[in-house]
Parts: C-alpha cells; structure tokens; sequence
C-alpha cells in the first residue's frame, strides 16, 4: 500500500478510502452494539445500568457521528450501485457531488432531530407506543 | 508574440532511479535541471537529459506519438504517456518522474510488464471464431455493431490503466483493467462466436469482482478510454449467464 501514499488521491480513490473506513466504522459499532445488547441475556438491572451509562453528552455527540458515517456509507454505496446497473459512469464525479449533498442533508436533519426537543419527544412516542422494556 | 513562444524555462526533472547493478547507489533520487520551451514534452526532456547529461538515464520510448504504449510513467504522482504530456503545461518548477507502480523495476524508469502480458494473454485477445469465413468477403459488420467497439479497440496496452489501481498494488494477480477493456473488446464484437472462452479467466478471484469502482484507470488512461464502464458491463453479462 505504499504506492498509495505516492499516487494522487482523485476524487474516486477519496469516495473509496471514505467508504471503507465507514464501513470499518460500522463493523465495529455492530461489535460494540451486539456487545451492549447481550446484556439483555443478564436482566433487567445490568441491561439498564449499561443503556445508562451510554446516556451521556459524549454518548449523544458519538450517536450523531454513528449517523454520519452509516449515511455516508449509504450515498456512497447507492453511487457505486448505479453504476453496477450501468448507470452514469461517465459522470461519477458528478454522482459523487450529489451523494455528498444528499449524505450531509440527511445527516443534518437527522442531526437536528436528535439533538433537539424533536428527538426527545419521538423518543417519547416511541416509548409510550412500544411500551419498552417495562 | 513570437519571443514568447520560444521562452524557455528552468525546469527540474527530479527522476526515481534504480541501478539493479548496485554499487554506491541503488535506489535513489536524482534531479536535473532543463531549459524546457513550450510545446516540448516530458519525453523530450528526458531524451535531452539522457543525450546531453546523463547517458545512463533509462526508459522506454518509441513512436513519440501516443500510439506504441511504452512511454507511460508517473509524472507528478499521476499515471500519464511522457510523450503526450507537455512539460510545461503540468504548471511545476520541479516536476517528478516515477516508473509505473506495481511493477518490478528493470532499470530507472523501465518496469518490466510480462506480468502484464500474460495476464492479458488470459482473456485471449482475438477474435474467436467456430464457423469458417464466407469463402467470397471477410466476415462483415452492420455500422451499428462496429460502433458498439468505439471506445475499446483504441487500448495501446500502455499499463498506464493498470498501475494506477490500488486493486492491483494490493493484488499483484489481479487481471487490470487493461485486460478487461480488451476482453469486453472481443466479447463485445459480433463476429466473436465464444465469448465463453474470454470469459474463464474473468470470474476469478484475482477477476473482475476486485474491482471496487475507484475510477483511478479512468483518470490514468491517456486515451481517455473507461475500462470502468467495461467492467461493469462485463459483470452484468457474467451474473446474466450465471442466473439466466
Ligand atoms: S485502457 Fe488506456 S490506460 Fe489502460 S492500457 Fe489501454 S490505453 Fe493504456
Ligand atoms: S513513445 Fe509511444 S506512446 Fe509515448
């Protein structure tokens, strides 16, 4: 891999350095969520004593760059997908421009939504319709 | 207009070397310094080098027109043919020359590509064909079906493609895009009656699913041809005959 440090980095090489590491970044949140989940298997009190450390400013900034990355990954793999089907080859650098756009207009929306009162208040629907854990 | 147009300027060649013969140097760098007038391409400039400075300067050249091939390297950290680039278009006062990455080295700027070769050798790069020919013309093609070879048959097999993908520096086995581009050449054609048989070396582990759509070949090629988009249709006629 030293040639990659001595070949330019085009705007492809750059969509697909950005896409492996987010999905390394998935591999290893799906480790650590499988991890937190196997709790469950222990009762009630240590699956809720885990959830409640995770319930933190840093946590919550985390959870908002876990969406980041889980969207990139998701524009970006659409984008190489149409050209599977043949589609908008020649323009890939276009396609990319816009699964930028799209990724950092979802990931703001998303973003507003959980940092704000909106995501308290769907957590709360939620809750109340799924009835949770209780 | 004209005292512009023969400036010169002051350029440095800074040139990755390599004497397989060893000595006090092996591996290094070394730079040289030419008056480069506009027009001129790098490869004009490193023959100047090579006659005027330094004669043991090594690379491989020969048509000087874009169409044998055996000038690619990398200029200025890009895959690019020497003699098709001029110099001082690229904008640099110091402009750096490295042989095709992912090849062993011969000599200075001279990689060997029979890893190349063969490989291309494996998609079987002609025309197969189980009928014989018409005994009264050659076997002929609508305009249309000519047409579908734009963008295919113009491969100088320059390697320019191959050495720039990072699925290649990772795979030494990996087939390239070079071969790929000429086997959709021949699969493409309608007077290629086994498509099969240019195929079998495709769907391979060192193949076509390899491939991860970084678009480097592209942008490498100097005939501004796309294996990319070659080898995305090869991959859809590959899974249509696998699955019907
Ligand atoms: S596809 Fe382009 S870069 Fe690759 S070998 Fe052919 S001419 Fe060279
Ligand atoms: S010398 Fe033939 S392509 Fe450059």
């Amino acid at each position: 891999m030293r040639a990659l440090q001595r070949y330019r980095i085009h705007l492809g090489t750059a969509a697909w350095i950005l896409h492996r590491l987010s999905g390394l970044g998935l591999i290893l949140y799906l480790l650590l969520h499988i991890w937190v989940i196997h709790h469950l298997a222990k009762g009630q009190a240590e699956f809720d004593g885990i959830m409640h450390s995770f319930n933190n400013p840093l946590f919550k900034f985390l959870e908002v760059g876990l969406v980041g990355v889980i969207l990139y990954h998701l524009w970006n793999g659409l984008r190489v997908t149409l050209f599977d089907f043949g589609l908008f080859i020649e323009k890939q650098k276009q396609v990319f421009g816009a699964a930028v756009v799209l990724w950092l207009a979802t990931w703001a929306v998303v973003a507003y939504a959980m940092l704000t009162r909106v995501g308290g208040l769907l957590a709360a629907v939620v809750r109340a319709g799924g009835g949770g854990l209780s | 207009m004209a005292h512009q147009d023969t400036e010169k300027k002051l350029v440095t060649f800074r040139v990755k070397r390599y004497n397989p013969e060893g000595g006090e140097r092996t591996r290094f760098s070394q730079e040289y310094k030419v008056e480069v007038m506009k027009g001129q391409s790098v490869l004009d400039c490193l023959n100047e080098i090579r006659w005027k400075q330094d004669g043991s300067l090594t690379f491989r050249r020969s048509c000087k027109s874009g169409i044998c091939g055996s000038c690619a390297m990398t200029i200025n950290g890009v895959n690019r043919l020497a003699c098709e680039t001029q110099a001082l278009a690229l904008g640099s006062s110091t402009i750096t020359v490295e042989p095709l990455k992912g090849f062993a080295v011969i000599k200075d700027l001279a990689v060997d590509i029979d890893p190349m070769v063969e490989k291309l050798l494996a998609v079987k790069p002609y025309l197969i064909t189980k009928t014989p020919p018409p005994s009264d013309a050659e076997r002929l093609q609508s305009p249309e079906e000519r047409a579908r070879l734009d963008g295919l048959y113009e491969c100088i097999l320059c390697g320019a493609c191959t050495s720039s993908c990072p699925s290649f520096w990772a795979d030494e086995q990996y087939l390239g895009p070079h071969a790929f581009l000429k086997a959709y050449r021949f699969i493409a054609d309608s007077r290629d009656e086994a498509p099969g048989e240019h195929f079998d070396a495709l769907d391979d582990k060192h193949g076509l699913w390899r491939c991860h759509t970084i678009f480097n070949c592209v942008e490498a090629c100097p005939k501004s041809l796309n294996p990319t988009k070659a080898i995305e249709a090869l991959r859809r006629e590959l899974v249509k005959e696998k699955i019907g």
